[in-house]
């Protein structure tokens, strides 16, 4: 287990060097970080020709990406623009824990990312838990039930659920909770962001704020798991050994736990575990409808400005986290379905 | 064998123990939300029995400020925020007059403040201003804002106009300032310290001194992101990523007391989420709102729209080049024909809600030098087609004017280009092909992306292909009224491809006099030459304007006192008051 464990982090430390040399190439298609600085207009041309050699920007890829992976301290740049380096170069590069500077805030792009992690986790894990406890019971409920009314009802509901768009059920939601319940006089909740300024940010603001975003995820990601969940739990529940179990006069809630959910289970802990790590990457349409501080949406205005550092730093976390969640995964395999072995 | 099923046996109920504890606690913090939210209304209703309650002021913006010192920004969301907590010299007020904030008074000839023909400028400070810390705030702050825009060390976003314009910045003593420029600079009052949507006002030396020191350069200096010494009537005070910058009232401020306490700006990047914080009343002041959300606004019950002269104006330009637009166009009857035509008044009253007006000048929306008696040429069908047979161009069997050029008859069918939001949202354009068929003009109408349309020469861009006429929203150098569109020199060629001059227009008349206006210091002087200029490009119908394109905001109806300037959006925040 522990070989085969660390067989598995041996192979991923070359993987992920390949994704950060794909991301980094890819990212040259993202524009020009200096074609508007945010502004209506282009900065003027000695301007930009200016801040692109003092940004190192005027490098080629390949340096740029070296630059970003060892840094640059070992060496002089030009900073003054008469083409011959004199200040020594400040960055330290990814492997040494530096992730650059970020184009648009000017600040560590680390901290610019460590800044949202926090509140995306607090929006995605709750709806995470939600989800998946929501969809067990559905999931569960109309296997056990299949084709009974509560089964119907809830087919369609999911996939009424699953084919709604993200954006429109946001809206639809704030429409009717916070615009129409203020105007009709009901009990209202919050449109936008984590707190009400007047009050502040207290723990009670916040829960009342998570309320949208929280439903919003819900509903859709339930829809689309209680379905799995379903339809393995039917699969697993027409197998011999459940009729064996149940002819030997087990408890029903024992065989549906034990016997069938445990096995049923496999397809959805895949699920969860590809889902895990982009709980970091955050939801980008919930977070920014609702203006909740997050990572989704800090990757879609990061993008706006090209910020490759930012964006990189994003990208390759959330690889780091789909690596690790893989091998957790695989282990998680071996004592769900005793068939599976790890050599 | 039996041994480790129990072991993995209990590692799966395990599991499923710290699973249901897990979702134990997720309906937990749940419940206390569902019984709080009714409680949440009596909250709003207590502010108004308590009056003494904080009075904050929450704006939304579509996008975050990328950084707020206004070395590292070109953002125009970073930079209106600069009149509630770093003043200039002076700010522009609505009117498009300047109005002293550091400054004691405006220098000009009269007072001795423009010397040298304008090449020097003398800036008498108010003695009384200090920073928020109480520091003096003196000509020393103004010459080491100057040195750290041209240092090398800081990768600032422009270095306009101090690089080319500026000599030298000076104190002659700690309360005067001289600028002395390398030939006179019209432009100086917007540009230079001021404290305008696109000028560097100042920053406090005696903070950002000792970082310079010590890192060798201001790009990582803390005060970009946490100025939390600033000189204006509110001060920095919080600024979460993603989610909010707050301001509170600066107790050492010299100037008019504002009437509230914060200011809260809270970042929002989706329009219709915006839209329904307006109506809830969850936003106090909302901007970039379209023409088609304000009948929405006013019904809401909660909101009012405010505009200001940002600048630009819907325009529609004129193609004068032979080579790429119809023969018709050289004719400045066609051209005349084809504006008395036009019932600009009803697209904007009908499609545009009544919220803007037809304009008589390129320069109407930047006050003050647009010439207020150069009134848009009135809706006229019949003076239209006059001048259409009079330029020979007859009307034929299909009811398009036609002409018989070099024995071939000629259809007037011109194709008319456009990147416009609000024509494809409100259907202008199907309203002007209406009203042109009516005068016999027929018209293809093409409407592009934002990317593609203003792709430029090299990449050759729709404007510098075929058209007649080219509808889009510009402005010149707002607040400053230079353009340079309009010259024989900026006609884009193989050897100048950044030419912006894409209509081809040529005059020399006119390009003396917009030579002539940039080296003119004295403002009064300088607003009569655009007035000669805006007569020549009326009378040769280079350009006509559809609308005044003012950028829209929505203020809710519990403040008073908003007003917006184009230059300074939020100049008079300290009249600001919540009722």
């Amino acid at each position: 287990m522990v070989n085969y464990i660390v067989r598995r982090i041996a192979q991923a430390i070359p993987q992920l060097f390949v994704i950060s040399l794909v991301l980094f190439a890819l990212m040259q298609s993202f524009g020009d970080p200096l074609a508007t600085m945010g502004a209506r207009l282009p900065p003027r041309p000695e301007d930009q020709a200016r801040l692109r050699r003092q940004l190192g920007l005027d490098q080629p890829v390949i340096v740029q990406y070296a630059v970003w992976l060892i840094g640059n301290d070992w060496m002089k740049i030009d900073k003054d623009g008469d083409g011959i380096p004199e200040t020594s170069g400040t960055r330290k590069g990814v492997l040494r824990g530096d992730w650059g500077t970020s184009l648009v805030t000017k600040t560590p792009a680390i901290k610019v990312i460590a800044e949202r992690i926090p509140n995306t986790l607090l929006l995605m894990v709750p709806s995470e838990i939600i989800i998946i406890i929501v969809s067990l019971l559905i999931g569960v409920y109309s296997a056990i039930r299949q084709y009974s009314l509560f089964d119907n009802v809830i087919t369609a509901a999911s996939f009424v659920g699953f084919s709604m768009p993200v954006f429109w059920l946001a809206l639809m939601l704030m429409y009717t909770f916070s615009v129409n319940f203020k105007r009709w006089g009901l009990p209202y909740l919050p449109t936008i962001g984590m707190f009400d300024p007047q009050v502040g940010k207290t723990p009670q603001q916040i829960v009342l704020h998570m309320i949208l975003p929280v439903t919003t995820l819900c509903i859709i990601s339930t829809a689309a798991y209680s379905r799995y969940v379903r339809s393995s739990m039917l699969e697993v529940l027409s197998q011999d050994y459940i009729r064996t179990a149940r002819a030997k006069g087990v408890r029903y809630t024992g065989i549906i736990l034990r016997h069938a959910l445990k096995n049923a289970s496999l397809p959805f802990v895949t699920l969860i575990g590809l889902d895990i790590p982009f709980l970091l990457a955050g939801a980008v349409v919930t977070e920014s409808i609702f203006a909740w501080p997050g990572t989704g949406r800090l990757f879609v205005d990061h993008t706006a400005r090209a910020d490759f550092p930012v964006l990189m730093g994003i990208l390759m976390m959330i690889a780091v986290a789909v690596v690790v969640f893989q091998i957790l995964t695989d282990v998680l395999y071996s004592f769900l379905d005793p068939r599976i072995r790890i050599e | 064998m039996k041994r480790k099923l129990y072991i993995l046996m209990s590692l799966v109920v395990l599991a499923s123990m710290i699973l249901t504890a897990c979702g134990g606690a997720a309906p937990a913090t749940e419940a206390p939300a569902a019984t709080e939210a009714p409680e949440q209304p009596a909250a709003p209703a207590a502010t108004e029995e308590a009056p003494a309650k904080l009075k904050v002021v929450t704006i939304t913006f579509p996008q975050e400020p990328d950084s707020l010192s206004p070395f590292y920004t070109g953002m125009w969301f970073s930079q209106i925020t600069q009149p509630f907590w770093l003043r200039g010299l002076w700010r522009i007020d609505n009117q498009g007059n300047p109005v002293p904030d550091i400054a004691a008074e405006i220098p000009s000839e009269a007072n001795g403040g423009l010397t040298d023909e304008g090449k020097t400028i003398t800036v008498k400070l108010n003695p009384d201003a200090k920073w928020s810390d109480g520091e003096p705030l003196t000509a020393d702050d103004f010459v080491f804002t100057y040195e750290m825009i041209l240092s090398d060390k800081n990768a600032v976003s422009t270095r306009y106009p101090f690089d080319t314009k500026v000599e030298s910045v000076t104190a002659s003593d700690p309360h005067t300032l001289v600028i002395k420029l390398n030939e006179p600079f019209a432009p100086w009052l917007t540009s230079i310290f001021a404290g305008t949507n696109t000028s560097t006002p100042v920053v406090p030396k005696h903070i950002l001194e000792p970082v310079f020191q010590k890192d060798g350069t201001l790009d990582n200096a803390e005060w970009n992101r946490a100025p939390t010494v600033s000189a204006g009537p509110f001060v920095f005070k919080e600024w979460e990523s993603g989610s909010h910058l707050t301001f509170v009232r600066n107790d050492n401020w010299f100037g008019d007391k504002p009437k509230v306490d914060q200011i809260f700006f809270r970042f929002v990047p989706d329009n219709a989420a915006q839209m329904a914080a307006i109506k809830s009343g969850d936003s106090d002041i909302g901007v970039y709102l379209g023409f088609d959300e304000l009948p929405d606004v006013e019904s809401s019950g909660t909101a009012v729209v405010g505009t200001d002269q940002g600048g630009y104006v819907e325009s529609w330009f004129f193609n004068f080049d032979p080579k790429r637009s119809h023969p018709a166009m050289q004719d400045v009857r066609v051209r005349k024909a084809i504006v008395l035509a036009t019932d600009r008044e009803k697209i904007t009253q009908d499609l545009l809600h009544g919220k803007t007006a037809p304009v008589g000048t390129f320069w109407d929306a930047t006050p003050p030098f647009g010439d207020p008696n150069l009134k848009p040429d009135p809706y006229d069908p019949d003076a239209a087609a006059k001048l259409l047979d009079e330029a020979g161009w007859t009307l034929g069997s299909d009811g398009i004017r036609e002409k018989t050029i070099d024995g071939q008859v000629v259809k007037l069918k011109l194709r008319y280009i456009t990147n416009s939001r609000d024509i494809r949202k409100n259907g202008v354009m199907p309203v002007v092909k209406q009203m042109w068929a009516k005068v016999g003009i027929d018209v293809e109408l093409v409407n592009n992306a934002n990317d593609v349309y203003f792709n430029d020469y090299a990449n050759n861009g729709p404007l510098y292909g075929d058209f007649d006429i080219a509808e889009y929203s510009d402005a010149p150098s707002f607040p400053d009224p230079d353009v340079s569109h309009f010259r024989c020199s900026e006609i884009p060629t193989p050897d100048n491809p950044a030419g912006g001059n894409f209509q081809g227009y040529c005059n020399p008349e006119l390009d003396k006099l917009f030579d002539q206006q940039t080296t003119t210091v004295n403002r009064d002087e300088r607003i009569k030459i655009f007035y000669q200029i805006e007569k020549i490009m009326h009378d040769d119908v280079v350009w006509a304007g559809m609308w005044n394109d003012t950028d829209l905001w929505s203020v809710n109806k519990r403040l008073t006192g908003v007003v917006f300037s184009g230059a300074t959006c939020f100049w008079n925040v300290t009249d600001w008051d919540i009722t």
